[in-house]
């Protein structure tokens, strides 16, 4: 038994649909994960979700409606729902004083006869020819013989109102899912202030969650980019250490970014991308306690800081097979072995070994260190460790080639 | 905050639900049993922010730390460097012990960014410590820092120069740290549920005397 949903957006009509032609286009995205069968009038604007195959996996279509209208009160949606057996139906059920729900055709039938005229998606020569038959009430224009009215009127009048009491097939045009995601978000003024954006920016990933549970997949990055009149755009990319795909937790790396973010130009209009697409992560909770929620809560965090501080501004540390000391690291995730045997080295090692006065204590060396020779930047030194004044251990090597000392690295 | 309005706090905190005795056990063993004894627990307080207040860098002052922070890292949990003034140089901290893929390095571009990422970090239970050499902060900043430390029950080091010895701090525990010929002197300034004012001589690894100088090389010198 079909059941359909029509959602009547009055504010997108008032927002001017010319101007946002997308919106609705996004809006049928988000209703994808609730429905299979989602379609979309713009002219209107309506949206239609074939809820009658959901609705058991949703607890029943009274809950269901109720989260979906929780939703969209939650983008900053005006919206009225109607429910009915017939897309038509259910379009006209949306146009009276109180929206009402008819469940079945009976139902439908007993809602639609009290109903006025004019509530007809006719013709206005069509309206007005059955109001001069003295027809006031819908029940009574759905009384007449279907042949009188084929014969008076064109077949479409009689096709819409055996549509209307879901007696002829309603088809309705099926929107796909699209395979990569485009959002766009035009804005009627210019925002100036990076907290002015976290609003549509809400909007847009909450219907970018809807999308991906749709499809139930979710993403590793999605870029945004803001609009500006007469500059070059503003992109900013958003990577995840775990594919995720929870608006609230993009809406934090997004405001982590934004805070760091400078925009050259006030901004006319936001988009939203995501071209690349993975299986979500499951946290699976192993019986005794497990450790998958702090590595959860690390990836969070990593995300948080890298959004905030820059994407270069997390290393880690990795032993590399060099003799030369500034070379004997670098970052990424280590694959060497250290070596218990290897000589001693400091905790501390200066970004570039600075020229020093002979050290008046050296305490423990020499240890040589040639190499290098085969790239062109060949060392050869000779290795103390030396004690300072103020009593600093440092790492001081005398370079054989300049005869010149240099401080390299402290025992902290 | 003066020193009365922290001690009440102190009380509140140790009326609170036994919170004291939890404080207590969750301690991490520092490596060196001089240092165990004198401190609360038997180790470097968890879930606690310490100040180290070196007089000069390259004292051993990391040394001090990594016993405790090669064990939390075995243990699976992460540590963190927030801002650190040279390069940790990865075959030196290696040699001491630390398993380098749990060293997360996080760079900042200022003291707000550093007290920020600092205090993320401490939140997040993934990581048993966080290092950072904060250069000017205030008490508020501390307190906020314990209060991380609190939730994410991980160990926070302050790296902060020795002259606000004598200024008040929120910390748990606050140490001085001097170098002398056999290693490190500490000096307990203030410890929380434990005694102040406690002396103690470490030795350091590295300084003792396995290489010593080739005569030629002191001449060269």
């Amino acid at each position: 038994m079909p059941l359909w949903l029509c959602i009547r957006l009055p504010q997108l009509a008032r927002e001017a649909l010319a101007e946002e032609p997308a919106a609705l286009e996004r809006l049928a995205g988000w209703a994808y994960q609730w429905s299979s069968l989602v379609s979309y009038a713009s002219c209107e604007p309506l949206l239609w979700l074939e809820l009658g195959a959901s609705c058991r996996l949703f607890d029943g279509h009274t809950a269901l409606l109720a989260r979906i209208q929780a939703e969209l009160t939650q983008l900053d949606y005006s919206h009225v729902c109607a429910l009915a057996p017939s897309p038509t139906a259910a379009a006209l059920l949306t146009r009276t004083q109180e929206p009402r729900h008819a469940l079945t055709e009976a139902e439908l039938r007993a809602q639609l006869e009290p109903l006025p005229l004019q509530l007809l998606d006719l013709p206005a020569t069509v309206l007005g020819a059955l109001r001069d038959s003295g027809l006031r009430r819908i029940g009574e224009v759905l009384e007449l013989p279907a042949t009188a009215i084929a014969r008076r009127f064109e077949p479409q009048t009689l096709l819409y109102l055996q549509r209307l009491c879901g007696k002829a097939s309603d088809p309705r045009p099926a929107w796909c899912l699209p395979p990569t995601y485009h959002a766009r978000c035009e804005f009627g003024v210019e925002v100036r202030t990076s907290t002015a954006l976290l609003f549509p920016l809400q909007r847009l990933l909450l219907e970018f969650q809807g999308y991906l549970r749709a499809r139930d997949c979710a993403v590793l990055r999605f870029t945004l980019e803001f609009e500006h009149y007469r500059h070059p755009i503003s992109r900013v990319s958003i990577g995840l250490s775990a594919a995720g795909r929870e608006a609230t937790q993009f809406l934090a790396l997004a405001r982590e970014r934004l805070h760091s973010l400078t925009l050259p130009a006030p901004v006319s209009a936001l988009r939203l991308e995501a071209l690349e697409f993975t299986a979500p992560t499951v946290v699976q909770t192993d019986l005794f306690g497990s450790d998958a929620q702090p590595l959860q809560q690390l990836q969070r965090l990593l995300d948080r800081l890298r959004a905030r501080l820059g994407e270069d501004s997390l290393q880690t540390l990795e032993l590399a097979a060099d003799y030369r000391p500034e070379r004997g690291w670098r970052c990424g995730s280590s694959n060497l072995e250290a070596n218990p045997d290897s000589p001693p080295r400091p905790c501390w090692l200066l970004q570039q070994p600075v020229r020093i006065e002979a050290p008046a204590q050296l305490l423990r060396g020499p240890e040589r260190i040639e190499s290098g020779w085969w790239d062109g930047d060949d060392v050869s030194r000779d290795y103390y460790l030396a004690r300072t004044d103020a009593g600093s251990q440092i790492w001081v090597f005398h370079d054989r080639l300049t005869r010149h000392w240099y401080l390299q690295g402290l025992w902290a | 905050m003066d020193a009365r309005a922290e001690t009440l706090e102190q009380l509140s905190r140790l009326c609170h639900d036994g919170e004291w005795r939890r404080g207590l056990r969750q301690a991490a063993p520092s490596g060196f049993a001089e240092l165990d004894a004198s401190l609360p627990g038997g180790g470097w307080p968890l879930g606690a922010v310490c100040e180290f207040m070196p007089a000069t860098m390259g004292i051993g002052e990391l040394s001090l730390l990594t016993p405790a922070l090669s064990q939390l890292a075995r243990a699976g949990r992460y540590i963190a460097w927030i801002a650190p003034p040279y390069l940790p140089y990865a075959p030196g901290l290696a040699r001491q012990g630390l398993p380098l893929e749990r060293i997360l390095i996080v760079q900042t571009r200022g003291v707000q960014e550093s007290l920020w990422a600092a205090e993320q970090s401490l939140r997040c239970p993934a990581f048993g410590a966080v290092l950072s050499w904060p250069a000017d902060i205030t008490d508020q900043n501390v307190r906020r820092l314990q209060l991380a430390a609190e939730a994410g029950g991980s160990l926070g080091i302050l790296y902060r120069s020795p002259e606000i010895a004598r200024e008040h701090s929120p910390a748990a525990l606050r140490l001085r740290l001097h170098p002398t010929q056999a290693g490190l002197s500490v000096e307990i300034h203030k410890c929380r549920g434990g005694r102040a004012g406690v002396r103690l001589q470490l030795p350091m690894s590295h300084t003792d005397a396995a290489l010593a100088v080739h005569p030629s090389a002191a001449t060269c010198a």
